[in-house]
C-alpha cells in the first residue's frame, strides 16, 4: 500500500557553485553540501557538461552516453540527509550528446565525470521537526 | 600498454587530461543567506539575452539562476560541444547551427558579467525543432528570438556575490565563478 508523505519546511540559503573538471556530478552536488552546510536542498538551476553521462535504467543496468562533451540541458533533484549520519543526492536530467541528440534518466553517482565545468544553484530545505 | 582490469564495475568513469594546471580547488562556492525569487515573462520579439537581461537590470539583479519553463522562439542558434581539434582545450563549442521556429521545452540559464564587466548569459535548453526531432545544447542567447508569446522564467537572484566570466588555466577557457563583492 502506498502512502502519501508531506514535508513541511522553509527554504534557507542559496548556493551557487562552480564544480571542476573530473569530479563527479553527483558527489559534487554532495561535497557542494558538505562545504556550504546544507543538510537538505533543492537543485535551483544547474547547467555544464559532462565527459560522457551514465543514466540508471529500470532494471539496474546503465546507459552510458558517449562524450566528451554530453551537455546537461535539464537538471533537477534534491540532496537529502541520511539516517547513518551522511547525505546523498538524486538528480534526474536531460543531456545533449556531441550532436545534439537528447537523452534522459537519473543521473548515477559516480559515472558522471565534469567535462570543461558544471554551475549549480541550490536552494537549502529546513524541513519542519 | 592497456591499463590493467581490476575489479570495477562497467562503465568506468573517463578521467581526462586538460592542457592546463591541475588545481587543487575542486568546487568554489559562495552563498547568499536567503533566495530572491522574481517570475518574469520574455517579451515576444526581443533577444533571448535581451529578454532576460534589461528586466533583471532594472530590478539591480546582475547575478541569478534562470529556469526557462517552455516556450516558442520565432529562431534560435546554438551549438554542441565536440573535441577541440586545435586542442587548445579539451572541447570547442561547434559553429552555431541555426534553427527557424523552435519549441524551447525547458532550459536553465546563468546570467553574470563577461571579463569586460558587460552581462553575460550562458544557457543550456532542450528543444523541438519544426521538424519535431528534440535536440539540445548550448543557447546562443544574442541570436535567439523570443516567439509570439511571453516565455515564463523562474529566477532566482544571487545577493551578496557575483559570478563572473573568469579564465581557468586548467581548461583553458573562461568559465563563470562565483566572486565575493567585497573582493571585486
Amino acid at each position: 500500500m502506498s502512502q502519501a508523505v508531506a514535508e513541511s519546511g522553509a527554504m534557507g540559503r542559496v548556493a551557487y557553485a562552480r564544480i571542476a573538471p573530473n569530479e563527479d556530478l553527483v558527489q559534487g552536488v554532495e561535497k557542494l553540501c558538505l562545504a556550504e552546510g546544507f543538510r537538505n536542498a533543492f537543485v535551483r538551476g544547474a547547467l555544464g557538461s559532462l565527459v560522457d553521462a551514465c543514466l540508471g535504467l529500470r532494471d539496474g543496468g546503465t546507459q552510458l552516453i558517449k562524450g566528451p562533451a554530453v551537455e546537461i540541458v535539464s537538471l533537477a533533484g534534491e540532496v537529502r540527509s541520511t539516517e547513518d549520519g551522511g547525505l546523498q543526492a538524486a538528480l534526474t536530467g536531460v543531456v545533449a550528446d556531441p550532436q545534439g541528440h537528447v537523452y534522459g534518466g537519473p543521473f548515477i553517482a559516480g559515472g558522471n565525470p565534469i567535462c570543461m565545468t558544471f554551475e549549480v544553484t541550490l536552494e537549502e530545505w529546513l524541513p519542519e521537526d | 600498454m592497456a591499463p590493467a582490469r581490476l575489479h570495477t564495475p562497467a562503465p568506468r568513469a573517463r578521467t581526462m587530461i586538460h592542457p592546463g594546471p591541475f588545481n587543487p580547488v575542486r568546487i568554489q562556492s559562495q552563498h547568499a543567506t536567503h533566495g530572491r525569487h522574481i517570475r518574469l515573462a520574455l517579451a515576444p520579439g526581443l533577444s533571448l539575452y535581451e529578454g532576460l537581461v534589461k528586466p533583471l537590470a532594472e530590478l539591480g539583479i546582475t547575478s541569478a539562476s534562470m529556469t526557462i519553463l517552455g516556450g516558442y522562439a520565432a529562431r534560435l542558434e546554438y551549438c554542441v560541444a565536440p573535441p577541440d581539434k586545435s586542442k587548445r582545450a579539451l572541447i570547442a563549442y561547434s559553429t552555431p547551427i541555426p534553427l527557424g521556429e523552435t519549441y524551447i521545452i525547458f532550459g536553465n540559464a546563468t546570467l553574470g558579467f563577461d571579463a569586460a564587466g558587460k552581462p553575460l548569459v550562458h544557457c543550456h535548453a532542450a528543444m523541438r525543432t519544426d521538424t519535431g526531432a528534440v535536440q539540445g545544447g548550448h543557447i546562443i542567447t544574442e541570436e535567439t528570438i523570443i516567439g509570439p508569446w511571453p516565455i515564463p522564467v523562474l529566477v532566482t537572484s544571487l545577493e551578496g556575490f557575483e559570478l563572473r566570466q573568469t579564465f581557468d588555466p586548467e581548461i583553458n577557457i573562461s568559465v563563470l565563478k562565483p566572486l565575493r563583492e567585497q573582493m571585486i
